[in-house]
C-alpha cells in the first residue's frame, strides 16, 4: 500500500526522533525475520539428511543435502489423492461460490427491487448466527452428502461475507448504464453477463483470489464430513503427518519408509501444501486491502 | 406520504421477473444450508436419534441444558474459551496497531513495503500449516529450545504442558494475523487529513509528538470498532486453530467450545448434548455480536451493518 500522505520531513532531527526511527526500523525488522525464519528453517529441513534433521542440527540451510524425502513426499499416493481432491474443491468452490455470491450481491444492489432490505438482512442475518457444528452434520447426513466431494464446499457456497463486497462494488456502478441497455430492451440477466458483471472485474478477482485461498486452507468440513482417505483434501493430510511428527509412534502416517525422518517429511510436505498459496500470493497481495475494506465497515 | 399501491408494486415486481428468478437459487442454498439447520437446532430440546430424525425423537425440554450446566467438563471449556479470548484481546489486539503505528514511520519506501509484504503473508497459510510450523519452532530441538540453551536454560516441552498451550494459541495467532490485521489501521492512518501534520511541524511538534498526538486520535474510532467487534467474537475460540494445535495432554487448558461440541457430538455421538451446547454458544455469540454492533454504532458511528 502506497502512502497517501506525503509528509515534510523535518529539517533537522532531534537525537531523540532518530533513536526511535531506529528502533522503528529495527522492531519491524525483527519482526519481518521472526515471520519468515519458520519458512527458511522448514525449507532446510525438507533437503536435510536424517541424522541432522532428527538431533535438530538443521538451523537455516540444509545440512546432509538431499532430495529424496522431498521426491517421495511429491510421489506419494495419498499426497497425490489428497492435492487433487483439494484442486477440485477450489475450482468448483470458487466458481460456484463467486457466480451465486455475484448473482445476489447483483440483485440486492439493485435499488427498485422490492424488499431489498429484507433480503438482504435475511443473508447478513447468517453472519450473526447459525445452526452450529450439529445440525450443519446432520443436514449435510440426511442430504447423503458424507464423504462425497460436494460436502467439501456446498455446504459454504454462499458466502455473505464476499457477496457483501460484490454487492457494494455492483452499488458503485453507474446507473445510467443500466439505463441505457434497458432502453436498447437487454433483459436483466442479459446486462448482469455482458455488462455489469465485466464492470467490476476488480473485485471479482480480489473476490475470486480470498475465495480460492479460502477453499484450499479449509480442512473443518474435511475433518466433519469426510473419513475416506480418497476424500481428505490437502490440509487434513497435513494434519495427519504433522501430528505423526511429532507423535512417530501414533502410526496415523504408515506410508512413508523410515529412511526419511519425520520432520523432513513433514517440512516437505508444508513445503508442497503452501506453494500454490505462495503462487498466488503476489497477485492477491495487489487486491487485499481492497478486499479488507470494502463490505467490512459501514460509517 | 402516500401508502404504495398494491399494484404499482405488483407491476414493478412484473417488470423485472427475471431480477427476482437470479436471486432464486442463491436464496434456496442460503435456505437450506443456512436456514434449516437453524431449525434443526430443536434437536437440544429432543433426545435426538439419528435413525428416527426430528419427528420420531422423543422432546425432553430443558434435559440436555441442565445436563450440559451441571458437566464440569463444560464449565472448564467454557472458561478456557474465554481465557483464550481474553488473552488475545490483551495481546493480540495491541500488536496491529502498534505495527500500524510503525510502518506510518519509515520513509523508505522499499523497507516499508518488503515489511508489508512479509508480515501480511502468513495471513494466507492455513492453521494446519502454521500449527506445524508452530511445533517445528517449538519442538525439543526447535529454534526456541536452541535459544533457550544458549542462556543456559533446560529445554522445555512445550507442547505436551497444559500450562503452556495457551500462551503458544495467542503468539501463533500474534504470528499469523497481526501484520495482516495493521491494514484496517493504516487505512485509517492514511485518512488523516496531512494539513494537521503540517500545523504540527510548524508548531515545531517532533515525530513522537505527531504520532501521540494526532496519528493515534486519529485512528481511535477505528481502534474502538475493532475491539468492540473482537469482544462480539469471544465465544469463537477458533476451532480450526486449536484443532490444528492441541492434543489430549492440554486438553485441560486447550478444550474450547467448538472443539468440545465436536468430540460429544460427532465422537461420542451425543448428538442433542452437543447440539445444546451448540444453541448456547449461538445464541451467546449473536447476543455479544448484537450489542456490540450496537454499541461500535453509538460510539463511533461505525459497524458491520
Amino acid at each position: 500500500m502506497k502512502p497517501a500522505i506525503t509528509k515534510k520531513r523535518a529539517i533537522r532531527r532531534s537525537p531523540g526522533e532518530r533513536a526511535l526511527a531506529v528502533a522503528v526500523y529495527l522492531i519491524l525488522g525483527l519482526f519481518s525475520l521472526s515471520t519468515l525464519y519458520p519458512f527458511v528453517n522448514i525449507i532446510a529441513k525438507a533437503f536435510s539428511g536424517y541424522t541432522p534433521n532428527v538431533t535438530g542440527a538443521v538451523v537455516l540451510w540444509p545440512v546432509e543435502f538431499q532430495t529424496g524425502t522431498f521426491m517421495r513426499v511429491l510421489t506419494n499416493p495419498q499426497f497425490f489423492t489428497s492435492f487433487w481432491v483439494s484442486v477440485r474443491v477450489t475450482v468448483l468452490g470458487t466458481g460456484l461460490s463467486l457466480f451465486f455470491s455475484s448473482l445476489a450481491g447483483y440483485v440486492l444492489s439493485r435499488e427498485r427491487l422490492k424488499g431489498r432490505s429484507f433480503l438482504t438482512a435475511c443473508f447478513v442475518f447468517t453472519m450473526m448466527f447459525s445452526g452450529g457444528m450439529i445440525p450443519n452434520y446432520i443436514l449435510v447426513r440426511s442430504l447423503h452428502m458424507l464423504d462425497t466431494l460436494w460436502s467439501l464446499f456446498l455446504p459454504n457456497v454462499i458466502n455473505v461475507y464476499n457477496m457483501l463486497i460484490i454487492k457494494t462494488a455492483f452499488e458503485g456502478t453507474p446507473p445510467a448504464l443500466e439505463e441505457s441497455a434497458k432502453v436498447d430492451g437487454a433483459s436483466n440477466l442479459r446486462i448482469f453477463l455482458s455488462i455489469m458483471f465485466p464492470m467490476i472485474a476488480p473485485s471479482v478477482a480480489a473476490v475470486s483470489l480470498f475465495l480460492a485461498v479460502g477453499y484450499w486452507n479449509e480442512y473443518w468440513s474435511a475433518i466433519l464430513y469426510i473419513t475416506k482417505n480418497g476424500l481428505k483434501p490437502i490440509q487434513l493430510y497435513l494434519l495427519d503427518v504433522v501430528n505423526y511428527a511429532s507423535d512417530p509412534l501414533s502410526g496415523t502416517e504408515s506410508t512413508f519408509a523410515f529412511q526419511d525422518a519425520p520432520e523432513g517429511i513433514k517440512a516437505a510436505t508444508i513445503i508442497v501444501a503452501t506453494l500454490p498459496i505462495l503462487a498466488l500470493y503476489p497477485f492477491v497481495q495487489k487486491y487485499f486491502v481492497k478486499g479488507v475494506m470494502i463490505g467490512s465497515v459501514k460509517e | 406520504m402516500k401508502a404504495p399501491n398494491p399494484n404499482r408494486t405488483w407491476l414493478a415486481i412484473r417488470r423485472d421477473w427475471d431480477l427476482y428468478l437470479m436471486l432464486l437459487v442463491p436464496m434456496c442454498l442460503l435456505a437450506l444450508f443456512k436456514y434449516v439447520p437453524m431449525g434443526g437446532l430443536v434437536m437440544a430440546f429432543q433426545d435426538y436419534d439419528i435413525f428416527g430424525g426430528f419427528f420420531e425423537s422423543p422432546m425432553v425440554g430443558l434435559k440436555n441444558f441442565q445436563e450440559l450446566f451441571s458437566a464440569r467438563e463444560f464449565l472448564s471449556v467454557l472458561w478456557n474459551t474465554l481465557c483464550i479470548s481474553w488473552y488475545k484481546i490483551l495481546f493480540f489486539f495491541p500488536v496491529p496497531i502498534l505495527v500500524a503505528l510503525m510502518l506510518n514511520e519509515i520513509t523508505c519506501s522499499w523497507y516499508k513495503r518488503t515489511v508489508q509484504t512479509i508480515v501480511y503473508m502468513p495471513h494466507f497459510l492455513s492453521w494446519v500449516v502454521v500449527a506445524g510450523l508452530a511445533f517445528d519452532m517449538l519442538s525439543s530441538t526447535g529454534a526456541v529450545n536452541r535459544m533457550l540453551g544458549l542462556v543456559g536454560c533446560k529445554p522445555v516441552n512445550f507442547l505436551m504442558d497444559a500450562s503452556k498451550f495457551q500462551p503458544i494459541v495467542v503468539l501463533s495467532a500474534i504470528w499469523k494475523e497481526a501484520g495482516y490485521s495493521a491494514i484496517v489501521y493504516l487505512a485509517a492512518i492514511s485518512a488523516i487529513d496531512p494539513a494537521l501534520y503540517e500545523a504540527a511541524v510548524m508548531d515545531g511538534a517532533g515525530k513522537l509528538k505527531q504520532m501521540l498526538y494526532i496519528t493515534l486520535p486519529g485512528i481511535v474510532p477505528t481502534i474502538v470498532m475493532m475491539l468492540l467487534l473482537r469482544v462480539g467474537t469471544v465465544m469463537d475460540g477458533n476451532v480450526e486453530q486449536i484443532m490444528a494445535m492441541y492434543n489430549p495432554t492440554v486438553y485441560e487448558t486447550g478444550d474450547v467450545i467448538g472443539t468440545y461440541i465436536y468430540r460429544m457430538g460427532l465422537g461420542n455421538m451425543r448428538y442433542s448434548f452437543a447440539a445444546a451446547a451448540g444453541l448456547f454458544n449461538s445464541v451467546v455469540s449473536f447476543t455479544l455480536v448484537f450489542f456490540s454492533n450496537l454499541a461500535s454504532r453509538k460510539l463511533v458511528h461505525r459497524s458491520l451493518w
